[in-house]
């Protein structure tokens, strides 16, 4: 019965229209309105907070992130001397939340991280970032016999740890944050998708077939999950890109 | 309807997981933005009131810890004071209980001696008024005692004799 | 009642108009595409479903024995979670390759 429901490709789901300059390298769709967005919005909350010594509205929401990054995100994951990372993270945190919240925001229903490109921006930042803090703190010798030659190990087999090692070290760990954010809010994406496409395709067929297969009651569930995941993704990049300083500042293994 | 969540058509079919050069570069702009408007512009003032208010707290809570200490101290001198006092309280009545002890002793002892003599004087009364009754009583004794020797005997007696024999017995023990 | 019925009227002649499209419009390679991406995402979702099964029951076990450390063990859980879902998610990059690129 549902095989009358057409899924629009992919391209339908994902790939925006120009508002202008399009075919130009500064081509402006709903994904880079998004990225501008999630600067704006952030800026606007942090200035209008107040400076009072109790703090209330929007002072206790802004405090709050800025506290729980610091806690749940930079104690628990680096320590104490991690705390001069604090803009990076926040902003690696904000940044990445307000990408994915609009996944939610009605008229947008686009997180713009699930297109590549933001990702792969934050993964660069936190690839170099790592890398800097490694070579700043180990010196570059120290940092590489640190993260290519694990001691322990059998001279044998050293070529290939080695290999190992360098691949998911500067390989692995930029692309694996990448997509996983990228393919979490894809996925979400095309959850809301599928339920939203069956909602008004049934609402079409007549409000009662909208309401009865209970498709409309998961798209409400699904998009209150989708929030929590937003934050839990926001969370996990910058807590990822936090425990990846804290291995580039000490020598481990 | 569905045009609010799908865009519009695209115009050929690609790839739909590698990112574009115009979103890479709207990302980039706006992240290094984010991130120079964070570290210069939104954070210091956020974090500055988060740090007065963090060194607020630890002066009261050091002012606080301050007065229980002087408090504490107070506490502690009036407790020092409250014991001399309360040892000051105890000798006295202490002195004052070994006074009055003395006193009674004192008065008890006149009170003793007092009754002594009143009753050594009955005493010497006693006799005095006993010795002399029975000095009064016997030459009446000594008379009667004659008379009634003469009666048996049919004649008088001498009663001067009869006296000292009267003494005699008088005098001796009963 | 009768709102009902011509409700479940419309559907089932949207139905078999759908299914005569769809036989008309069938294509051999993107079917195979869909149905290979299809075991693609099944299986890359097997070990990591697993393995995220296990990570938070021993988590939630940590915290229910030692609620003072819960802070603690939920940034480690989430941390495993993230490495393990990597899994997972490479497989639905792989299904999305699959059936549209």
């Amino acid at each position: 019965m549902f095989a009358a429901l057409e899924f629009p490709p992919i391209d339908n789901l994902v790939k925006w229209p120009a508002y202008f300059g399009e075919g130009q390298f500064y081509e402006f769709n709903k994904i880079a309105l998004i990225s501008l967005l999630a600067v704006i919005i952030p800026t606007i909350l942090f200035l209008m907070a107040k400076r009072d010594l109790v703090p209330s509205g929007v002072q206790n929401l802004v405090e709050g992130t800025v506290e729980f990054v610091e806690k749940q995100v930079i104690l628990s994951a680096i320590g104490p001397q991690g705390l001069k990372y604090t803009p990076l993270l926040l902003s690696i945190f904000l940044f990445v939340f307000f990408g994915n919240i609009f996944e939610v925001i009605p008229t947008f229903h686009m997180p713009a991280n699930a297109r590549m490109a933001n990702p792969v921006v934050l993964a660069v930042v936190a690839w170099v970032t790592f890398i800097g803090v490694g070579i700043k703190s180990q010196g570059f010798g120290g940092f590489m016999k640190s993260s290519l030659f694990p001691p322990g190990v059998p001279k044998a087999l050293m070529p290939l740890v080695s290999l190992i090692e360098f691949i998911s070290t500067f390989l692995l760990r930029p692309f694996g944050l990448a997509v996983r954010l990228f393919a979490n809010m894809l996925a979400g994406h095309i959850l809301l998708v599928t339920f939203g496409v069956l909602c008004i395709t049934l609402w079409q067929v007549g409000p009662l077939a909208a309401i009865l297969p209970f498709s409309f009651a998961m798209l409400v569930g699904l998009t209150g999950f989708e929030v929590m995941v937003s934050l839990i993704q926001a969370f996990v990049f910058s807590l990822l890109t936090a425990v990846y300083i804290s291995l580039s500042m000490s020598a481990h293994h | 309807m569905l045009g609010i969540i799908l865009a519009v058509e695209a115009t050929e079919q690609s790839n739909p997981i590698l990112p574009t050069v115009p979103e890479l570069f709207w990302g980039a702009l706006s992240f290094a933005a984010l991130y120079l408007l964070v570290t210069f512009v939104l954070l210091p003032p956020v974090k500055k009131t988060m740090n007065d208010r963090a060194d607020r707290i630890r002066a009261d809570l050091d002012a606080a810890d301050a007065a229980r200490a002087s408090a504490g101290s107070a506490a502690g001198e009036v407790h020092d004071q409250l014991a001399d006092v309360r040892a000051e309280a105890g000798s006295v009545v202490d002195a004052a209980r070994a006074e009055a002890e003395a006193e009674r002793a004192q008065i008890i002892g006149a009170a003793e001696a007092e009754v002594a003599t009143l009753r050594a004087d009955a005493d010497a009364e006693i006799q005095a008024a006993r010795t002399e009754a029975l000095a009064g009583v016997r030459p009446q004794v000594a008379e009667l005692a004659a008379n009634a020797a003469g009666r048996v005997i049919g004649r008088d007696l001498d009663v001067t004799t009869t006296q000292s024999v009267v003494d005699r017995f008088l005098d001796s023990p009963n | 009642m009768s709102a009902l019925a011509s409700t479940a009227a419309q559907l089932v002649e949207l139905a078999t108009e759908a299914t005569d499209a769809t036989a008309t419009a069938a294509d051999a390679k993107a079917t195979a595409g869909a149905s290979s991406a299809g075991f693609a995402y099944g299986l890359a979702a097997i070990g990591p479903g697993i393995g995220i099964g296990y990570l938070v029951g021993q988590a939630v076990q940590a915290m229910a024995r030692q609620p003072e450390a819960a802070g603690q063990v939920q940034t480690t859980m989430f941390l495993g979670i993230a490495f393990t879902e990597a899994l997972a998610l490479i497989g639905f990059v792989v299904f999305i390759l699959l059936k549209f690129a």
